[in-house]
């Protein structure tokens, strides 16, 4: 319900672009027309298909564990060089068991299951990729089976990220701080950290080309994984928001729950927002201030232009909202106008029609 | 009796298609703009809005070339000298002599179509109001790559308040351009020369 995008509407698209060519069977120029418009919607349809396809290949990894089995012979499947990341001698080690789909163990005390497998293929695809186990497990692992304290290693995203700047590793005190003012934080979750919504071992940020629907879908989808309360035709809290389903679909729960003031374009901020302080005023998105458009939407256009091209990027274009070209002023008065002209061409009709029939008449009587 | 042939196969074929695509896109964007869900779902409204712009962009470059090289262009000649009085001459036509059965002032010819009236709406309409309205629509398409403010008011309100304004004229010019053709002779006089290429008359010419 709240994954699923609505069906794709490029279909139509295609039957209007058929539609118009077979409607225009006629001599050569405008066969040549039509082509040519033929040939514009075709390559933008071509592209259109092609980065999906390539991330669906990328996102969902192989049924088999084959690629994560820690074989040297695997290295074509994975991006990184040869001895890095789960190809290290170490990372093999610890692979020869974690890569079974089965590999977890049910929590004495709070009887939940645990799941200690590891996606081999998803890893490899991860901003992580790089790094071996050892890189962040660092202690106690060394005896088998490992020991219970082995689990409160106490990882931490912060500060192994400032240690490894040079690496390349973002910097996430920024992102800290916003935490440390949501929500998430300040009402004192039991047990929240990174780890409650990011996966460290398949995190990576949306490629170019994956849709904003499959954005939205699956950046909801992390903040109902827990508020599963939510997940009814019109959840709690929300029964002001008209047309809820499609709000779902298109906009993330970020957008909404996070301080207008201050965004980003390349990554929503982590300052949650309590429901009461959220955004509950339409035009912030539906107007002209557009709030939204810039945060997700322009910035998506602009990578997914990148990567669909040119005239699928103008086609899909999604970065339309309802309100944003409205102005309650210039609608009245040009509907008013449009009416008045209406009005005006009637009238003008009326009267041909009156003075003919006034017309014949007389001439009806001028000839008897 | 008299008939003229006035619009060959590919001007008739481009006027429809325009009509086409100008229908499409009016409908698609007053239910993208008053959230029209009953009239053309969102979902729909949008993509189809996109690609009926972008080959309306077409569209326009096909009246161009056709005006360039096609023998079109002398109809939408504007000629200064005469203009004034030809102007008079048609407005009071159509506020006067229209209910009183006088003459056309104006006589079709294979030279010239379009009465002054006519030719001075169609350069407004197809050589300025258009293009800016395919510029304005582009501009919102690639709105990431404007700046994000021009003048101190954000880009993309005031693109949007142009291609709206635009709209609402182009709008009111399909309305009187669909009346005004039922001024000639007999009310589908044009209408007929439009769908057959021929102008027949049947007084005189």
């Amino acid at each position: 319900m709240f994954s699923l995008p609505p069906p794709d509407p490029r279909p139509i698209t295609r039957w209007l672009v058929i539609g118009l060519f077979q409607a225009a069977r006629r001599p050569r120029l405008s066969m040549l027309l039509m082509l040519a418009l033929l040939v514009l919607t075709g390559s933008a349809l071509a592209n259109a298909v092609g980065p999906a396809a390539s991330y669906t290949a990328a996102a969902v990894p192989a049924p088999a564990p084959v690629a994560a089995a820690p074989a040297p012979t695997d290295a074509s499947s994975a991006p990184m060089a040869e001895g890095k990341g789960l190809l290290k001698q170490e990372s093999q080690n610890c692979m020869r068991c974690h890569w079974m789909e089965t590999m977890a163990y049910r929590d004495r005390e709070t009887g939940k299951i645990v799941n200690l497998s590891i996606d081999g293929d998803a890893y490899s695809h991860s901003v992580h990729a790089e790094l071996a186990c050892s890189d962040c497990h660092d202690r106690g692992f060394s005896s088998y089976p490992h020991r219970s304290s082995s689990a409160d290693e106490a990882l931490n995203c912060v500060d192994c990220h400032e240690g490894r700047q040079d690496d390349g590793a973002p910097n996430l005190i920024g992102v800290k701080h916003e935490f440390e003012k949501s929500v998430h934080f300040t009402e004192g979750v039991e047990e929240f950290s990174c780890f409650s919504c990011h996966n460290p071992h398949t995190f990576h940020p949306f490629k170019p080309g994956v849709s904003i629907l499959e954005v939205v879908a699956e950046t909801n989808g992390t903040c109902l994984d827990c508020h599963t309360e939510l997940l009814t035709p019109v959840p709690k809290g929300h029964e002001w928001l008209p047309r809820p389903q499609a709000h779902w679909s298109s906009v993330r729960c970020l957008d909404c729950h996070t301080p207008l003031e201050g965004r980003i374009p390349d990554r929503p901020s982590h300052n949650v927002l309590a429901a009461e302080e959220s955004n509950q005023l339409c035009v912030e998105c539906h107007s002209k201030g557009s709030a939204l458009l810039s945060q997700l939407y322009n910035y998506r256009a602009e990578q997914a232009r990148e990567e669909d091209g040119f005239f699928s990027q103008a086609i899909y274009n999604d970065a339309y909202i309802v309100g944003m070209t409205r102005n309650a002023w210039m609608d009245r008065i040009g509907l008013a106008v449009i009416f008045l002209m209406i009005l005006g061409v009637a009238a003008h009709g009326y009267g041909r029609y009156y003075s003919r029939r006034r017309q014949e008449n007389s001439q009806q009587e001028n000839s008897q | 009796m008299s008939a003229l042939y006035l619009y060959p196969v590919w001007l008739r074929l481009w006027h429809w298609l325009n009509a086409l695509l100008f229908i499409t896109l009016l409908l698609t964007g007053a239910s993208m703009h008053f959230s029209l869900n009953w009239l053309i779902p969102f979902d729909v409204a949008v993509p189809v809005h996109n690609t009926s712009g972008v080959l309306l962009t077409v569209s326009w470059l096909v009246f161009l070339a056709g005006n360039l090289w096609g023998g079109n262009g002398k109809h939408y000649l504007i000629n200064l000298r005469s203009l004034p009085r030809d102007l008079i001459a048609q407005t009071r036509y159509y506020l006067h002599g229209i209910f009183v059965g006088a003459p056309h002032p104006f006589h079709v010819s294979a030279e010239h179509k379009l009465n002054a009236l006519q030719t001075l709406s169609y350069v407004g309409v197809m050589y300025g109001l258009m293009p800016i309205l395919v510029l304005s629509g582009w501009a919102f398409l690639f709105s990431t790559s404007l700046p994000e403010t021009l003048f101190g008011i954000g880009t993309v309100w005031i693109i949007a308040m142009v291609h709206l304004v635009v709209a609402w004229m182009l709008t009111l010019f399909l309305i009187v351009h669909s009346y005004i053709i039922t001024t000639g002779e007999t009310p589908t006089t044009n209408l007929k020369a439009m769908l057959t290429g021929w102008h027949k008359e049947a007084s005189g010419g």
